[in-house]
């Protein structure tokens, strides 16, 4: 059940991040900053791997104590978590990530205790799942749309918002025949790339809710 | 800020519980799950694109060899990893409102907590629980979760109408031609960037 909600998939990994006291600066350090390099936009590793419709990277320093009566205690380890929501199950999600990313997969998680590389793809997937958490209980607002079919639908929105605006009150032989080729058009767009914001849309202002 | 990607905003949790709770936890989880008329406070948010909960058992955090050392823990931990439209304030303020008591019901079980209403010690217990993101991507920065939604809708409706264009005649294409406008018309809210604070 938990790991998958309708046709979405919601993995979750905890991977050890190698704790040297020679190495400068820490791992879980080099992991932040290589982090804080990569593009969050349509040129992260993510939008050119398929099928990641949101994921994030976290370095949990430590759990955390919430204070007295608790008790307090630590991790002898710094986690690297990996929170990834996606359209296919560990192997083929695994997999596409290892064939497209694997530079920036290894140069992530190299720094985490007895990682094997992304190139050997066996070793990669046998790692990857010793890192992985049972999700427990798994939310998707959509559960039952891939991200092609997404990205799709929300470029058709737009479209439609600047159709219906450019042909009110037209002519009913026009407006079908505008509507045929309007189809054609939106058939042969490609589908937006994953990561991009929104073409920016000349709006109209100066209407009365404004 | 790593936990602002576009209109997205990722939260991190993670919360001590007793071991002898865990089980409670779970079966809560399973009814939550297979009773979905429970779900509905948080379908009807409406602005969490993707949330989970994951126990981890004092004994099942990752060892992967010599490199590493055992953890030695009294608690189990429960994280949870919201993906939500909006600022924290809203997201925290909403929850306290809409969903305290399913909230009471998952982390009472954590050490400490205070419980989702007053909303000041809840905000406090959050705050202190979170820890921020690294990294963070989204395949559609510009939209909301309501916007995703709405754009299947559209979608949905012009499949419909698009089968018709060949067959209906002008008069009767303009005529489901309005019924398409009016059952999209709810549903065209512009995407983009999001308004500056």
């Amino acid at each position: 059940m938990p790991n998958q909600n309708g046709k979405l998939y919601g993995l979750t990994f905890l991977a050890p991040i190698i704790d040297d006291q020679k190495a400068t600066p820490s791992h879980d350090l080099q992991i932040r900053a290589y982090l804080a390099t990569l593009p969050t936009d349509q040129n992260s590793p993510f939008a050119k791997a398929p099928s990641t419709h949101l994921c994030r990277l976290v370095v949990m320093d430590d759990v955390v104590f919430v204070g007295h009566p608790a008790h307090e205690e630590h991790l002898k380890s710094k986690y690297l978590i990996f929170e990834t929501n996606c359209d296919s199950d560990a192997t083929d999600y695994l997999t596409g990530l290892a064939k497209t990313i694997p530079q920036q997969l290894d140069a992530i998680w190299s720094h985490c205790v007895g990682y094997p590389g992304a190139a050997n793809l066996s070793e990669f997937l046998s790692y990857m799942k010793a890192c992985q958490l049972k999700t427990t209980f798994f939310f998707a607002a959509v559960n039952d749309k891939s991200l092609p079919e997404s990205l799709r639908a929300l470029a058709t929105q737009r479209a439609v918002v600047d159709f219906i605006a450019d042909h009110q009150g037209m002519d009913p032989g026009r407006l079908q025949s505008e509507f045929k080729q309007f189809l054609a058009e939106l058939k042969a767009c490609p589908i937006p790339e994953p990561g991009a914001m929104a073409p920016l849309r000349n709006i109209k202002t100066g209407g009365r809710n404004e | 800020m790593s936990n602002i990607n576009g209109k997205v905003y990722a939260m991190n949790c993670v919360t001590p519980m007793k071991p002898w709770k865990t089980p409670i936890l779970r079966l809560i989880f399973f009814l939550l799950w297979h009773i979905k008329s429970k779900q509905q406070d948080l379908i009807n948010l409406s602005f969490i694109e993707f949330a989970r909960w994951v126990i981890v058992p004092k004994t099942q955090f990752p060892y992967l060899g010599n490199r590493q050392h055992k953890e030695q823990l009294q608690y189990d931990y429960l994280l949870f990893f919201s993906n939500f439209n909006g600022t924290w304030n809203q997201y925290i303020d909403a929850f306290s409102a809409v969903l305290s008591t399913g909230l009471n019901l998952i982390w009472r079980w954590s050490e400490k907590f205070p419980g989702a209403v007053p909303i000041t010690p809840f905000k406090t217990y959050i705050a202190q629980v979170q820890f921020d993101t690294d990294y963070y991507y989204t395949a559609y920065p510009y939209a909301t979760a309501n916007d995703l939604k709405a754009a299947h809708i559209v979608q949905a409706s012009l499949d419909q109408l698009s089968q018709r264009v060949d067959t209906d005649n002008p008069d009767q294409f303009a005529e489901h031609y309005l019924q398409f406008v009016l059952q999209v018309q709810a549903h065209l809210g512009v995407t983009g960037a999001a308004p500056l604070c």
